[in-house]
């Protein structure tokens, strides 16, 4: 009877961290620009979960020692959209490689010639994720991305919006999961800052603090290349439904293919 | 309003030589007048903007003023800052070149004074403001402050039926980051004239008749290419000065502040586009219409597949491998009226290393040339008559195009490698006179120039965000 009891508590606990498992698989603060037309911008996302939860809930496997790894593929339409495809998988001792499921994310931004003072763009992100990575297993994602740099310093907030368009929390409407990144140039290379990953759960019944996720990730920036990119970084979880230690990177990487003519 | 009493004191500050007349109380009527006032401009239908402007137009008016012959030009400063002419390319003195940097006085804002000089050497010139912007774009510039001058002489570099003059100008410019990781300015408009493409009267044009084109590009920062559908152009001149082997292009190439001169023959009746080579910059208005009597229908554009430009192919035949001096080879080659040197010895090499600071991937950099940033720059002494190389080193990831004031400079090499020793020389050039060259980035250039016009010469990128920070020094002789 304890036993249940308990299990039933971690598993409220850790609820909104099951309706949003995908964060831990592109953990990432989204600028406002966009990949150029003509143009393939190849991610690897790799995150390990350090410490993380041990116990399997509701079928979901533990993210304890998970290695998720996640191919984004990004193609420039414009000079003012893109389109991302995602492409998740997780590795875990007794479950192998599996395939976690698959995301579409169209995104429109204000186009420079505009001349906005801030980088403004929209992102939407539709997908489905397995159920034993995720009790939702079709979500939905609305994120607006404001940045700005000034100086050595850069600034980007992603207000974002969640729901669940398959699974339990699919009467909890709208979430609200913002993530902010506040980083500093050292040299022209080397940028260093932090990011913040959190999640409120559902918009008007707010989630009590040891529900919420928070996550705080110190990150350095590597700009070796106008075609590389690069993202490090280690993040802790501040709250108990919060996977507790956490190392990611980003490798990016831009393919070129189109025909640029110097008179374009 | 300033009182005459301020004006006999600015213009005593101004002017290379007030005459005593003036100054005595009694002035005589100036040769032209220049209203400096802000100015709202309707680029088109859908871009009005406020800026500031010569005589309520953009460009400025022509001034042809008659080579070797005094000049007096009256200057009022109708804006709430000070402002300060420059007559670029010419051989004014410091005094009256119109860079506070030499020691020309800034007109006061509502202040009213005198510019008299010698006009000389004879060409297309311009005038513009020479202040800084730093991060307000619609200053300095970036503002339509900027206007034609054509200094006269018997010597015009081709016979014409029509002369005309066009300046490329950027408009609404705001801060965007670039490939090397550092913000520059990017535009929302680009015009021929003040105008975008199809806004305002098109150029008429008869059959059979040689139009020169005096082509100048006044942008803030922008290099412009520019063709003319259906036509070639026969390049006399850069920079005001005949070139020794005029080339018929397809197109030109006009870094900020070059201008070029050139010959068409209207032998291909229709209406035509001459504009910007590339097509995200003529899609910004950079662009106008070129009608034929009696033609009618939509003006045709014929896009080019590639831009093609080098300066070497105007140069002159090359020269014997004895060493000559600067000075012989100048007063050989320039046109009549121009200065010869008065050297005798062979040119003192001066390197100029250009590079820059990054200060952050939401800033732009600052720049150093010989690791000074203007103004906690050293004055280099030069000495008067001789004859001096200018070693450009661009060791910076921009192009820059280098200005030095008063005086003109012969292109001797460009392209070459940053590390002399390595690699193929770049061939000798001669002949070609200018005052302003666009050294591309990574590769090292040569000019040389006679030290024959003394006082404080203002040498600097003429990228305005680049001289506002840092990339300007001054030579000094006496």
């Amino acid at each position: 009877m304890a036993e249940r009891f308990l299990a039933a508590l971690l598993a409220l606990a850790l609820a909104p961290l099951a309706a949003f498992a995908q964060t831990n698989y592109e953990i990432q603060v989204y600028g406002a620009d966009t990949v150029p037309p003509q143009t393939l911008m190849v991610e690897l996302h790799s995150n390990f979960t350090v410490q993380g939860q041990q116990q399997t809930i509701d079928g979901q496997y533990p993210t304890y020692h998970q290695e998720h790894e996640t191919v984004e593929l990004t193609e420039g339409l414009n000079d003012w959209s893109e389109v991302g495809f995602y492409i998740f998988t997780s590795e875990q001792d007794g479950h192998g490689v599996q395939w976690v499921g698959d995301h579409i994310r169209p995104r429109i931004r204000v186009p420079d010639s505009w001349g906005w003072p801030v980088g403004v763009s929209l992102s939407t992100e539709i997908g489905f994720q397995r159920s034993a990575y995720s009790s939702d297993t079709w979500t939905w994602e609305i994120r607006p991305i404001i940045d700005k740099s000034i100086g050595r310093w850069y600034f980007a907030l992603n207000p974002a919006l969640e729901r669940t368009l398959h699974g339990p929390d699919v009467s909890q409407g709208w979430g609200f999961a913002p993530a902010a990144k506040v980083g500093y140039d050292f040299t022209r290379v080397v940028s260093a800052g932090f990011e913040w990953y959190a999640d409120y759960g559902a918009i008007g019944n707010i989630s009590p603090i040891h529900t919420q996720q928070q996550q705080l990730f110190l990150v350095t920036d590597l700009n070796v290349s106008p075609v590389w990119e690069i993202n490090i970084g280690i993040g802790i979880g501040a709250t108990a439904a919060t996977d507790h230690l956490i190392v990611k990177a980003i490798l990016g990487r831009r393919f070129d293919w189109g025909r640029h003519s110097p008179v374009d | 309003m300033i009182s005459r009493r301020d004006l006999l004191k600015l213009s005593a500050l101004v002017g290379a030589a007030p005459s005593l007349s003036a100054l005595a109380g009694e002035l005589p009527a100036p040769d032209h007048r220049i209203e400096i006032a802000p100015l709202t401009i309707d680029l088109s239908p859908h871009h009005r903007l406020k800026t500031t402007a010569y005589n309520g137009q953009v460009p400025g008016p022509l001034l042809r003023l008659q080579a070797n012959q005094p000049v007096t030009i009256e200057v009022t400063n109708h804006t709430d800052r000070p402002e300060v002419v420059h007559w670029h390319g010419l051989f004014t003195p410091p005094e009256a070149d119109g860079a506070v940097e030499e020691g020309t006085a800034p007109i006061a804002a509502g202040a009213t004074a005198r510019y008299t000089f010698t006009p000389r050497p004879a060409g297309f010139r311009w005038y513009h403001t020479h202040t800084m912007a730093m991060n307000d774009f619609t200053r300095a510039q970036y503002s339509g402050q900027h206007g034609f001058l054509k200094i006269e002489s018997h010597d015009d570099p081709a016979a014409y039926d029509q002369e005309v003059f066009l300046a490329l100008h950027d408009w609404g410019g705001h801060l965007l980051a670039n490939q090397d990781g550092a913000m520059n300015p990017d535009y929302a408009v680009a015009t021929i004239n003040g105008r975008v493409m199809g806004y305002g009267e098109p150029l008429r044009v008869k059959q059979g008749q040689q139009v020169l084109l005096h082509i100048l590009n006044s942008s803030p920062t922008e290099v412009h290419w520019i063709a003319f559908a259906g036509h070639q152009m026969r390049v006399v001149a850069l920079d005001g000065n005949a070139v020794p082997t005029p080339r018929t292009v397809p197109m030109l190439r006009l870094a900020p502040a070059e201008r070029i001169s050139a010959l068409v023959e209207m032998n291909n009746p229709g209406v035509w586009v001459l504009g910007e080579v590339r097509k995200h910059v003529q899609a910004l208005g950079m662009a106008m219409v070129i009608e034929y009597q009696n033609a009618g229908g939509a003006a045709r554009w014929d896009q080019p597949s590639d831009l093609q430009w080098n300066y070497q192919q105007f140069a002159g035949a090359p020269q014997p491998a004895t060493p000559q001096t600067g000075a012989q080879l100048l007063s050989a080659q320039l046109p009549a009226g121009q200065p010869a040197g008065l050297s005798a010895e062979p040119p003192i090499i001066v390197p100029l290393t250009f590079e820059s600071k990054f200060h952050g991937h939401g800033a732009m950099e600052t720049w150093t040339i010989n690791g000074q940033s203007y103004p906690n720059a050293r004055v280099a002494p030069l000495i008067r008559g001789r004859r001096y190389r200018l070693q450009f080193i661009n060791r910076s990831l921009d192009d820059h195009p280098l200005h030095l004031h008063r005086h003109s400079f012969e292109l001797r090499s460009l392209g070459g490698a940053l590390d002399a020793t390595a690699g193929v020389a770049p061939p000798d050039i001669r002949g070609i006179v200018k005052d302003v060259v666009l050294v591309d980035a990574q590769t090292r250039a040569e000019v040389e120039f006679t030290a024959d016009n003394p006082g404080s010469t203002l040498f600097h990128c003429h990228q305005q965000n680049h001289m506002d920070l840092g990339f300007m020094m001054l030579f000094q002789y006496g």
